[in-house]
């Protein structure tokens, strides 16, 4: 509306602008821009914590606040005694049988209110503290997996650092399994060269023996041949006189 | 004293204008839904309270049946506040009115029966048979059962209205008794209150359990015909 005002005004200064004022609002609305600003709805104003305050679950605490400066700390309560009597003596308010039901469904009411009310209002606030531990017990294990997730994979670091001890023993281990196999078959090669050589000194030990013994049995053939009757029969005697004598000579020392 | 008992049971109308729409629509305005995690106490606990009438009414229920778990839940809270609402003095209670209680019944059950025949129809049909009568009382049973299914909703709607009705008129009849014997003889007075207590604890039980039964008995005619 105030570019229609701000443009019939140039319009009488420059008569050329007349005709102008009837593209005013349209240009106005095309000038104008939207959302150059951030939408309000974000952030959210935080809900307050805690109702306000109320006095005798009614009348809130600024009516109090309001009347005190100027009535004090009674102002208000006269006020609603004056009402209330007012009321009731003018019979603008009328003392039927409901009014006795309803006081007495009050007194039940404020009765109630004052019995269970601190347990209702734990329960809730117990029904809310379950919501966010539960919550809580979510995002914990969460963490507490990541965390154990975490150092498992350092500890697997740590003992890739230490892998080359198990392959140092891994390569002592093959290195002596090879030493241990070819001192094994040096050994059979040694046992087995061993063998032939005790087998060909075996077999020329015992040619000799052979021959030996051939040639000892051949002598004594011989010599056993040469001995003729003879000499046998003269040795046989010399032997039995030379018995003889010993006989004598070993009867005649025991005496002695 | 009011003209007469029944003048707190009429309509309330302002300048000839019946408020009674705006009255029926005041029990929502105390369901405040929110979408954050952690509500204040109030809201705490209607959710709470939400969830364990839906729990404890829905699980005997299938699938099918379950698909109507916002309508029975609804239907308990609104008879629930309303008559809870109604004990406050010089309140008006909707559920009072056998027009308001025929307007909820008689759709209600009627549409439990129409899914039952179209869906289920022999199974529908099956109940007005109980199992194991004697064959020359057949014809006689079937009458029966129909009359008792028609009774259905009339009955439904009727348990409601005479039961807050019923109570209402107590109380009120009491407070008069009560007011009227003040001047004569205090101390019976004082004895008539006390009967007043106790029966507007018995009303207070009354509401919740008419609301509970009411929404019970469509679940179960839910149940039969889902």
């Amino acid at each position: 509306m105030l570019s229609r005002v701000v443009l019939s005004a140039a319009a009488t200064a420059a008569p050329s602008l007349k005709n102008a004022a009837f593209l005013g609002p349209g240009v106005l609305q095309a000038t104008r821009t939207f959302h150059t600003e951030q939408p309000h709805l974000a952030p959210v104003p935080p809900l307050p914590e805690y109702g306000g305050k109320v006095r005798h679950g009614l009348i809130p605490e600024e009516f109090f606040q309001y009347l005190y400066p100027k009535t004090g700390v009674t102002g208000p309560y006269v006020l609603g005694t004056g009402l209330i009597l007012y009321a009731l003596s003018k019979e603008i308010y009328v003392i039927t049988g409901e009014t006795i039901t309803g006081l007495a469904v009050i007194g039940l009411y404020i009765f109630g209110v004052k019995k269970f009310g601190p347990s209702v209002a734990a329960f809730a606030d117990k029904l809310n503290e379950q919501k966010l531990a539960q919550l809580e017990e979510a995002k914990q294990a969460s963490i507490k997996q990541i965390q154990d997730a975490v150092d498992m994979e350092k500890a697997q670091q740590a003992l890739v650092q230490k892998r080359h001890y198990l392959f140092d023993v891994q390569r002592n281990n093959i290195a002596l399994a090879l030493e241990v196999t070819y001192r094994e078959r040096l050994h059979r090669v040694y046992k087995e060269v061993k063998n032939r050589l005790d087998y060909h000194i075996s077999v020329q030990n015992m040619m000799r023996r052979k021959e030996q013994e051939h040639m000892i049995n051949w002598v004594e053939k011989h010599v056993v041949q040469s001995i003729s009757a003879q000499q046998e029969k003269e040795t046989i005697a010399k032997c039995i006189a030379d018995l003889k004598l010993l006989a004598k000579k070993a009867q005649a020392q025991p005496v002695m | 004293m009011n003209q007469n008992l029944f003048a707190s049971f009429n309509i309330p109308a302002i300048l000839g204008i019946p408020l009674v729409i705006l009255i029926i629509m005041l029990p929502a305005t105390f369901i405040t839904p929110t979408n954050n995690l952690i509500n204040n106490r109030f809201s705490s606990l209607q959710q709470w309270l939400i969830q364990l009438m839906l729990k404890q009414m829905m699980i005997t229920h299938s699938t099918k049946g379950r698909t109507w778990s916002l309508m029975l839940m609804a239907l308990i809270t609104f008879i629930a506040l309303n008559n809870l609402l109604g004990l406050t003095p010089y309140a008006f209670t909707p559920t009072t009115q056998l027009s308001m209680n025929l307007g909820m019944a008689i759709p209600l059950w009627a549409a439990t029966v129409l899914m039952g025949l179209r869906f289920k129809t022999k199974l529908a049909l099956a109940h007005f048979l109980p199992q194991g009568t004697p064959v020359p009382l057949i014809p006689m049973l079937i009458i029966i059962e129909t009359i008792s299914l028609f009774i259905q909703p009339v009955a439904l709607a009727v348990r409601l209205t005479a039961n807050i009705t019923a109570g209402h008129l107590l109380m009120h009849l009491l407070g008069d008794t009560t007011l009227t014997l003040m001047s004569i003889y205090l101390s019976s007075s004082t004895i008539t209150i006390i009967i007043i207590i106790l029966l507007i604890t018995l009303e207070l039980g009354v509401a919740l359990i008419q609301a509970y039964v009411f929404t019970l008995l469509v679940s179960l005619y839910l149940h039969d015909n889902s």
